[in-house]
């Protein structure tokens, strides 16, 4: 194979439980060094797309192939993989399980024993080495295995909703890390429902809904891109002005809200008919789109959920 | 990249002999097999030292000396006293103060009907009444038969018959080569069992925790599987070392000790007669080495293809008969170890460990028969492994419900 430059490559996939279709032709090309968010409500295929380019699962088609090898040995050496659900060995002590899952790498144990302590130290648990993993919270467990994850310094990091169950400060300090691996030209791609998180963090960002890729860009081109769908408006007086053509969507209360337009909407019109109200205009600003609200115009309101959905919420079920 | 088999050897093994259950049953399964060999004989002749001591008198001069070494090596201590008229006053006042359990008088009487008169401050336990009544009437009986110029050890040991085989030898119940051939099949059956269903366990529970997800993707299914089988085979093999020695250390130095400080413990050396030979014991490590693989490469695929402990209990029902079939067998195959159904049953690799066993130490068997078994194990372990490690790889990352058999022979036929 020739060096294309794609750390992940995903070419027509598709998967089927039954008459189910999780996966339906499935391209992603992610180029190396890139960080790659993988975005979509629960039950839209995101973890099954994880697990076919982790091996788990094979595709009924199509093709998966990583860094233009043969997916099977890169993955052992070159790719740390953080599961959807999570799983440890509980009887064990800290660190002895982060030495295995070294070793399972091809690490030798004394150096899998020192990367394991000074990993234990950057996320706060050094004085858990010696304790069983089952004596930990459920976050400190999480952490455990985030390190059993990165140990082996992979090129591709592939993680599967790596901030569910952490608490603001612990995702804070994993964010930190996964910006430090980028830094040194790791490849991460990881999937997650906290739309913030994936607004900071990533480059690139791919939406699937129901088993189908609605969008796969640069989120810096797609947000410049989308720039004229979004109107931030503060206002007092009546509301009716807000229901007109070009209107899809009003977000937000209380006189301050965000107008999701029509592709092709002329903004001024609606200001025309807001004055004609007699609304007395506080602001009117054309913005730049959020990934919630550039997903929402691919693929449909009914795909994410209620509409008034605040800015922090994830996605419920689907 | 064998350091990640080796890994999982080695996590395995130490996880497993560290725990408290290992600790436990490693050193306390001699613990409890040396006291349930020695306490009831140490009871048996501690209950009360007094009690122990015997006045005889003897009224016919001759029962005494044949009576007292009998006695003696029943654990009695034993004293003559004289006839005369008070006789009777005076030991019951020496056994009321306790320097005596009593006194036995032997009259013409006992010469006569082996018929004797005990007096005792309490009453002696059954065996003891036989002993003591097997010896008066056994003395008394001698001395007759003497008179008459009879062979009287050799006609009271119960005679002789010495027995020349025509065919294959077989052994008896009676033998310590039966309870050696019986009991280690037993405990073949057992070991085989516990650590085959360890590897089950350890499989299902890796798949329900989900671990398996990770360990996969850092290593081929197939490595992970010998790393464990391998790994709880050397927990195995440790536990069944730590016992052997124990038992030898009983044997050869504890047993020899006891009986020096405690001569009526003496019957307890006769135990050393079922410690297997040093071939005997090599055979057992391998039934058991090439058992183990096997069964535990089938149970690793029972655990692969199972999603909770249930399904588990009953998709392992065709191994678990596989492993009592051959039990159920075993007693006849050690009383006539050389009948066409024995040799080929215990041909068959996966009954070989127990039946084979049974036929080696219960009587002789050719050379070329265990050599033949051993080879057809050794191909055995290896088409399970193949198959195994295919039903393994498939079934260690699927959920959902177990497969059915034809689904079963698509994944070996794909995997």
């Amino acid at each position: 194979m020739s060096d294309s430059g794609f750390a992940v490559r995903l070419q027509g996939v598709t998967k089927r439980f039954g008459k189910h279709t999780a996966v339906e032709d499935f391209d992603l090309d992610i180029p190396r060094g890139v960080i790659c968010g993988l975005l979509g409500p629960n039950g839209s295929g995101k973890t099954t797309s994880i697990r076919m380019i982790m091996g788990i699962l094979n595709p009924d088609e199509g093709v998966v192939s990583l860094f233009d090898s043969d997916p099977d040995t890169t993955r052992r050496t070159r790719v740390g993989y953080l599961p959807e659900e999570r799983g440890v060995y509980k009887k064990m002590k800290c660190l002895e399980l982060v030495t295995f899952l070294a070793e399972i790498r091809g690490i030798r144990r004394a150096e899998g024993r020192k990367r394991g302590l000074a990993w234990l130290e950057r996320l706060g648990l050094p004085e858990w080495a010696d304790k069983r993993v089952e004596d930990l919270s459920k976050g400190m467990q999480q952490k455990i295995q985030f390190i059993g994850t990165v140990i082996h310094e992979p090129d591709l990091l592939i993680l599967d909703e790596p901030f569910s169950g952490l608490d603001p400060i612990n995702q804070d300090v994993l964010e930190g890390i996964v910006r430090d691996f980028h830094s040194k030209g790791t490849t991460i791609l990881f999937s997650t429902h906290l739309m913030d998180q994936a607004e900071r963090l990533c480059e690139r960002v791919c939406l699937i809904s129901r088993a189908r890729k609605v969008l796969d860009a640069d989120l810096k081109a797609l947000k410049a891109a989308e720039r004229k769908g979004v109107v931030a408006v503060e206002f007092e007086g009546p509301d009716t002005w807000l229901h007109g053509p070009e209107i899809e969507r009003v977000e937000g209360r209380n006189g301050s809200l965000r107008l999701l337009l029509r592709d092709g909407a002329d903004h001024q019109a609606i200001l025309r008919r807001a004055v004609q109200a007699r609304a007395t205009i506080l602001r009117f600003d054309l913005v730049e789109p959020r990934l919630h609200e550039i997903f929402v115009r691919h693929a449909g309101a009914g795909a994410v959920g209620d509409s008034g959905m605040p800015r922090h919420a994830t996605w419920g079920g689907a | 990249m064998w350091i990640n088999v080796w890994a999982v050897i080695r996590r395995e093994y130490l996880q497993r002999v560290r725990s408290r259950w290992f600790i436990a049953a490693t050193v306390g399964g001699p613990l409890i097999m040396a006291a349930m060999l020695i306490l009831p004989q140490y009871f048996a002749v501690r209950s009360g030292s007094a009690d122990r001591h015997l006045a005889v008198v003897d009224g016919t001069g001759v029962l005494y000396e044949r009576v007292a070494p009998e006695l003696t090596s029943g654990g009695w201590t034993v004293t003559e006293q004289r006839w005369h008229s008070d006789v009777v006053t005076e030991l019951r006042e020496r056994a009321e103060i306790g320097e005596i359990g009593g006194f036995v008088m032997l009259d013409e009487l006992t010469l006569e009907s082996g018929e004797a008169i005990l007096y005792a401050s309490s009453s002696p336990s059954p065996v003891r009444q036989l002993t003591l009544r097997s010896a008066i009437a056994r003395a008394a009986l001698e001395y007759q038969l003497e008179q008459t110029g009879v062979d009287v050890e050799a006609m009271l040991d119960g005679g002789g018959l010495r027995v020349e085989l025509l065919s294959g030898e077989g052994s008896d119940p009676d033998d310590a080569q039966f309870f050696v051939a019986y009991a280690g099949a037993f405990f073949l059956y057992m070991v085989l069992l516990l650590y085959a269903v360890s590897v089950m366990r350890a499989t299902l529970e890796e798949k329900t925790s989900r671990v398996v997800e990770v360990i996969i993707s850092a290593m081929k299914p197939w490595h992970l599987m010998l790393g464990k089988i391998i790994g709880v085979g050397a927990v195995g093999l440790t536990q069944m070392a730590v016992w052997f020695g124990a038992a030898m250390l009983l044997f050869v130095s504890v047993l020899p000790m006891l009986i020096a400080a405690r001569p009526e413990l003496a019957d307890l050396g006769e135990l050393r007669e079922v410690l297997p030979g040093a071939g005997l014991a090599g055979l057992f490590v391998g039934l058991f080495v090439f058992g183990y693989f096997m069964y535990s490469g089938l149970y690793a695929a029972v655990g692969a293809m199972c999603n909770t402990d249930e399904e588990a209990q009953q998709a392992q029902f065709p191994l678990i008969m596989l492993l009592v079939v051959p039990i159920l067998m075993v007693m006849n195959v050690i009383q006539e170890p050389m009948t066409p159904l024995a040799t080929g049953l215990s041909l068959f690799p996966l009954f070989t460990p127990i039946l084979m066993w049974g036929r080696v130490a219960g009587g002789g068997v050719p050379a070329w028969q265990i050599v033949l078994s051993f080879v057809l194990m050794a191909v055995a372990t290896v088409a399970i492994a193949w198959v195994a490690g295919r039903i393994y790889k498939v079934g260690i990352l699927m959920s959902g419900k177990r497969p059915t058999l034809p689904e079963l022979w698509r994944w070996i036929r794909e995997g």
